[in-house]
Parts: C-alpha cells; sequence; structure tokens
C-alpha cells in the first residue's frame, strides 16, 4: 500500500503543479458547457416550449373565423397577433411582417368567408328538397380565399398542421350547418320546433403521456441534455491530459526507471487512473453544481438531477473509468504527444458526435441511432437519462455502466499487451 | 571455493524487428562482486541494448542473463531489488523539487518514511544539493539534475548499480563530484556497470573494461593491462581507436 499511496501522492503534485492544464480540464470545460446550454436553449425551446408568433387578419367577424381564433388564442404554442384592417393593406402589411422574420406565419380570412360556407351547404340540401319548401331565391355559391403566407424557414409540417386545423374548423362549420338545416327541414315537415342542437363536447377525446423516454413527463431541455452530455465530453477530454502525462514520462525516461524498481506496472497505471477518475469527479460536480446554481441565473432551467444518487454516482464513477482507461490507452500506443493530442481530440469528437452529445440520439436517423450505440459517451448519455429523465434507480442505469466498465477494462488490457509487445 | 559472479550473461543475442544486422550477436560476458565494470564501444555498438536487457527493459533474442545467480523470468522482483540504474536520460519529474522526486522513488522502492528521509538528507547534504532541495528539478542545472538523477537510483542502496553514461553534458565539478561519489559506493560494497564514450573518464573509475562494437565483444581487461598490451598506446583512447578504427559511426 505504500507503494500505492507514494505513486498516487506523486500523481497529485505532478497534477497540481501543470497550471494550464488544470485551467484546462475545470475551466474549459465549465465555459463549455454554459455556452453550448445557452446556444441550445432557444432551439430546444422551439421543440417545447417557446410560442410561434402568428398575425391572424380575421375580416370574416363570425364563426369560421371567431372559432379559429378562439382556438389560436388558447393555444399555448401560438403567440397571436389578431389584425383588423381593410384588407388589401392589412394583408400587405402582414406580409413584410412575416417577409421581415416578425412572423413565423400570416393567416387571412376575407370576410364573408362563413357565409359562403353556409350558403354553399344550404345550397347543396336545398337540392334535396321538394319543390314546395325549396327557397325560391337562393344565395349564389361562391369559394373561400383564405390566404397563408409563411416564413420560409417553417417547416413543411408546421404548414400542414396550420391548413389542417382550418380544413378541420370549415368541416366542423360543414356539419354544423348541415345539422342545422336538416334540423329545421325536419321541423317543417313535422311541424315542430324541436330546437335541437349539435353536442358540443367531442366525441373522440385523446388522452396524452409520456412512456418509455420519459415517465415523469419530464422532457430533455437544455440543460437536461448538455449537462450530462457536456460532462462526458469533458470526462473524455481528459485523455489529452493522461495521454499527454504518459508520454511524457516515457520519453523522459521515468517509465523506464519505474520498470527497473519492483512495482507493479499494474499498481503504477492504477494510481494514475485514480487520481484521473478523482479529477473527472470534481470536473462532474462542478459542472453539476453550475447547473443547478448557475444556470438559474442566466435563464436557463435549473439542472433535475433525479432522485437516485446511488444511480447518478454509478453511472458518472463508470464514465470517468472508461474515459481515463481511454487516455491510459491512448497515451500507451501514441508515440508522440503530437500524435497522442491529434488523434486524442478527433477521436473524442468522434466519439461524441456519434454518441449524442450535440445531437441527442434519439434525433437521430434509424441508422446513425444504430451507429450512436458503438461510443461509450451514448452509454453515458443514456445512463444520464434514466437518473434525470426517466427516474430510473442504480438497477436501470447497472447495464450502461456496466458497459463503461468493461470499456475501462478493454483499454487498460490493450494498453497492457501493446506495452509488453513493445519489449520484445 | 570461488564466488558466482554477480552478473553473467551467456551467448546473448538481439535482432530488433525489421532489421537482419543484430545489435548484440552471442556475447558472453561476466561482471564480478565489487567491480566497476566498463562497456566501451562506439555509436551503435550495442552498449544500451546490453544495458538496457541488463535491466530487463527489453527481452533478448536468445541467450541468457543471469543476476546474483537469479533469472528474470522467474526471479524479477528480486533482481530488482538488488539493483539501481541511472540512465543517460534525466529521469526525473521536472515540475517536482529534487526531495520530492526522490521521496516518490524511494517510496516506490519500499524505504520506510523515516529512512527514506533521512538518506534523502544525507545524500542531498553530500552531493551539495541541500539547500535546493525544495526547487523543482526543471530550474536546476545540468550538473544539478545529474546529481539528482544518480541520487534517485541509489537510494535503496543497490547491491548493483547500472550506470548508462552519467556524467554527460555536465561540468567538470559536478562530474568529479559524482565520480567521488561512485568510487565511495564501491568502496561500500556496490558493484557498477557503466557504460560511456568518455574513455578517459572509464580509465580513471572502472577496474575491468570490454569494448564492445558491431554487437560483439572484442576486447576485456583492466585499463591498465589493455593500455600495456597495446602496441604504442598510451591511453584507454589509443587502445579503443586501435580496436574500433578512425571511421566515424553513425
Amino acid at each position: 500500500m505504500q507503494k500505492f499511496f507514494t505513486s498516487i501522492r506523486k500523481e497529485i503534485l505532478v497534477l497540481l503543479r501543470d497550471r494550464e492544464g488544470l485551467a484546462l480540464m475545470f475551466i474549459m470545460p465549465l465555459i463549455l458547457v454554459v455556452l453550448i446550454t445557452v446556444l441550445q436553449h432557444k432551439t430546444y425551446q422551439n421543440i417545447t416550449e417557446q410560442q410561434i408568433p402568428i398575425v391572424l387578419i380575421n375580416n370574416d367577424n363570425d364563426s369560421l373565423g371567431n372559432s379559429f381564433q378562439q382556438v389560436m388564442e388558447q393555444n399555448r404554442v401560438f403567440a397571436l397577433t389578431v389584425v383588423n384592417e381593410a384588407d388589401s393593406i392589412a394583408v400587405l402589411n402582414a406580409k413584410n411582417q412575416v417577409a421581415n422574420g416578425d412572423f413565423q406565419m400570416g393567416i387571412y380570412i376575407p370576410e364573408g368567408a362563413t357565409n359562403a360556407i353556409k350558403n354553399r351547404v344550404i345550397n347543396t340540401i336545398q337540392k334535396q328538397m321538394p319543390e314546395s319548401i325549396r327557397n325560391s331565391n337562393p344565395e349564389k355559391d361562391s369559394i373561400v380565399n383564405i390566404a397563408l403566407f409563411f416564413d420560409p424557414v417553417t417547416k413543411e409540417s408546421f404548414r400542414n398542421v396550420i391548413k389542417g386545423s382550418l380544413r378541420e374548423f370549415a368541416s366542423r362549420l360543414e356539419s354544423r350547418i348541415i345539422f342545422l338545416t336538416y334540423s329545421r327541414v325536419f321541423d317543417a315537415l313535422t311541424n315542430q320546433n324541436t330546437d335541437l342542437q349539435m353536442p358540443d363536447h367531442p366525441t373522440i377525446v385523446f388522452e396524452e403521456s409520456f412512456v418509455s423516454a420519459y415517465k415523469d413527463g419530464m422532457a430533455p431541455n437544455a440543460v437536461q441534455h448538455n449537462v450530462p452530455a457536456w460532462t462526458l465530453f469533458a470526462m473524455f477530454f481528459i485523455a489529452l491530459p493522461i495521454a499527454g502525462n504518459i508520454i511524457k514520462e516515457r520519453n523522459e525516461g521515468c517509465t523506464d526507471r519505474i520498470r527497473t524498481i519492483p512495482v507493479s506496472p499494474l499498481l503504477i497505471m492504477s494510481s494514475k487512473a485514480m487520481v484521473f477518475i478523482f479529477v473527472c469527479l470534481l470536473q462532474t460536480l462542478m459542472i453539476f453544481l453550475t447547473g443547478i446554481y448557475v444556470m438559474p441565473l442566466l435563464d436557463l432551467p435549473q439542472l433535475m438531477p433525479g432522485h437516485s444518487i446511488a444511480g447518478l454516482l454509478l453511472i458518472i464513477f463508470a464514465s470517468a473509468m472508461a474515459a481515463t482507461g481511454f487516455g491510459i490507452a491512448i497515451g500507451t500506443i501514441s508515440g508522440s504527444v503530437v500524435q497522442a493530442s491529434t488523434f486524442g481530440s478527433v477521436s473524442v469528437v468522434i466519439l461524441a458526435a456519434l454518441g449524442g452529445v450535440w445531437i441527442p440520439a434519439y434525433l437521430m436517423s434509424g441508422i446513425m441511432r444504430k451507429m450512436s450505440a458503438l461510443s461509450p459517451m451514448n452509454w453515458g448519455i443514456e445512463g444520464f437519462y434514466e437518473v434525470f429523465l426517466r427516474n430510473g434507480s442504480a438497477a436501470d442505469v447497472l447495464p450502461h455502466a456496466m458497459k463503461l466498465i468493461a470499456f475501462f477494462v478493454a483499454m487498460i488490457l490493450i494498453s497492457w499487451k501493446y506495452r509488453r509487445r513493445k519489449t520484445i | 571455493m570461488t564466488s558466482k559472479p554477480l552478473i553473467t550473461i551467456q551467448n546473448l543475442a538481439k535482432t530488433y524487428k525489421g532489421s537482419n544486422e543484430p545489435a548484440v550477436d552471442n556475447i558472453d560476458m561476466t561482471v564480478e562482486h565489487g567491480e566497476v565494470f566498463g562497456l566501451l564501444g562506439p555509436n551503435g555498438a550495442g552498449k544500451t541494448t546490453t544495458i538496457s536487457i541488463l535491466c530487463n527493459l527489453i527481452q533478448p533474442s536468445s541467450g541468457s542473463v543471469k543476476i546474483n545467480n537469479l533469472g528474470y523470468s522467474r526471479h524479477a522482483r528480486e533482481i530488482k531489488s538488488l539493483m539501481g540504474v541511472v540512465s543517460q536520460d534525466i529521469a526525473l519529474f521536472p515540475t517536482l523539487t529534487a526531495r520530492e522526486n526522490l521521496q516518490y522513488f524511494a517510496g516506490l522502492y519500499g524505504l520506510p518514511g523515516k529512512t527514506a528521509k533521512n538518506r534523502i538528507e544525507e545524500a542531498l547534504k553530500r552531493l551539495d544539493l541541500w539547500e535546493k532541495r525544495n526547487t523543482a528539478i526543471k530550474k536546476y542545472s545540468g550538473g544539478m539534475k545529474r546529481r539528482i538523477n544518480l541520487l534517485a537510483g541509489i537510494l535503496h542502496k543497490p547491491k548493483l548499480l547500472f550506470l548508462d553514461e552519467p556524467t554527460v553534458g555536465i561540468d567538470v565539478q559536478s562530474r568529479r563530484m559524482i565520480f567521488e561519489y561512485l568510487r565511495e559506493l564501491n568502496q561500500k560494497g556496490t558493484t557498477i556497470f557503466y557504460t560511456s564514450h568518455l574513455l578517459e573518464e572509464a580509465e580513471k573509475l572502472c577496474s575491468r573494461v570490454s569494448v564492445i562494437d558491431k554487437g560483439r565483444i572484442i576486447l576485456n581487461g583492466s585499463p591498465s593491462a589493455l593500455i600495456r598490451s597495446t602496441e604504442g598506446s598510451k591511453s584507454l583512447e589509443d587502445v579503443f581507436i586501435r580496436v574500433t578504427g578512425k571511421k566515424v559511426r553513425d
């Protein structure tokens, strides 16, 4: 044990004397996490909570226009601005405002839109009626032109949703008019006054809930995704200082000197790993505390670290082990610091991109999602999601943690084999 | 009954992967207890390969090495605890102080805290480094670094000390101090295995030398005997030039 503690003490001293390295390991990840979270916050808001600005020119002022306006006003997704001006000016102004990016969309419902629908329905029904009760002076059929104008960045799906909603309102209006007209005809034929109304409540009710991915209704926001994702990125970036440390010691001749001392190489390696795992734990603690206490001050959501401390510690520790193992392997295999830093940084960026650090894996296409499962960073992120979003326990985290620990063991074995091969 | 040599090398050969020429070509050699043995040779002669095999840093292609009658395959730990190694490189941690470096190596050799502390203090004072004990190695001069490099290999009082070019690039005063200290260690019973380009240094320090060239031992004996037996030679350097030639080596 004395040799182990001696080695740990040395690693700590070497680390503490490298101030630039310490800044890289602690301050840079912190800046990165805060910066990326702030940048991505808007994107996540677009997905989850940011309102879409829409301008509505409601010149109909009847059933279609008013009910559409009412529903749009009640929907939290839209920030509705209603304009009541003369038609041509209103439409021109609205188009300019959409073009300037003030609104994502403009909707123009012309005067008489409801009447046009009513007339068309009544005329159609009238044709089925006996001559005796048919209106001798029917209104003329006309087509309703509802103008929609969009910002070019507006998604096709969103445009379809709006068009679909308007069609639904028009159909609902048509149904209501058909119902009322037939009801009146029926009353006229039977000489009654039933004053029958269409039921207001819908027949089909949608019951929505998050299943599997977000059990308790917590969808990932910028903080819940970026804090663990970029913590993992920072952890894996520790591969660079570890590799640099190993290569420097090798170039300085310290590694060879240690190999002539009766001490197990595994002890030397494990003491180095232990210190860097501790560094990863400190990094995580610092970034998480920033997520909990600092990010809300920047108008960002607060990090909710879930309810399973054991699960959280397990995934943090396993991720730290995997990152450290990766660094030891790079340091052992690389021939120079330049080689290690080039390969190390590029491979970490690739693993991060693949693992869903930038773009979460659940937003990736099918094949990329499958490939994402090959990256240790993805195992880490999934582990954090278990705790942060799915309220998972240590048992839920265990499969992801086991993969990370297996990765660590594989990296150490590769390093050990490579080092042995070098002496032959 | 005669005691067995401290180092016995038999038919030792090493050919590196991808090379046709052997770096060490079937050498036989012994080093007796208490000797200061010098392995001399031009660049690329096989000195570093030989010393690396002796220190178990690389594996030989064939042949055997025994230290204190023990082989590395089964007794690596015991052999390592007998020996100290001072390499040509300054194998120290530059950001740590002299004392921290020595504490680290003493700790790895398993020296108990108090013993390590006393030996470090004694050694630093002996080599005139006590005042600078808390200065980072990177701020030391070349000579000071060499002295600490030597101390890191001898704190555990090894029976056998390997020195690979221990005085390269240092001033006369530091070299003299190191030499005096090495003689002192030898007088206390430490066997020294030494390689160098500096033949004048070897002549003064070594009780016996072997000259290696192209992986083979071509000369062996005490410096004075070799000078005497080589016609027209006044120094070990003359002997060396006579046997290895004047051609510059890469």
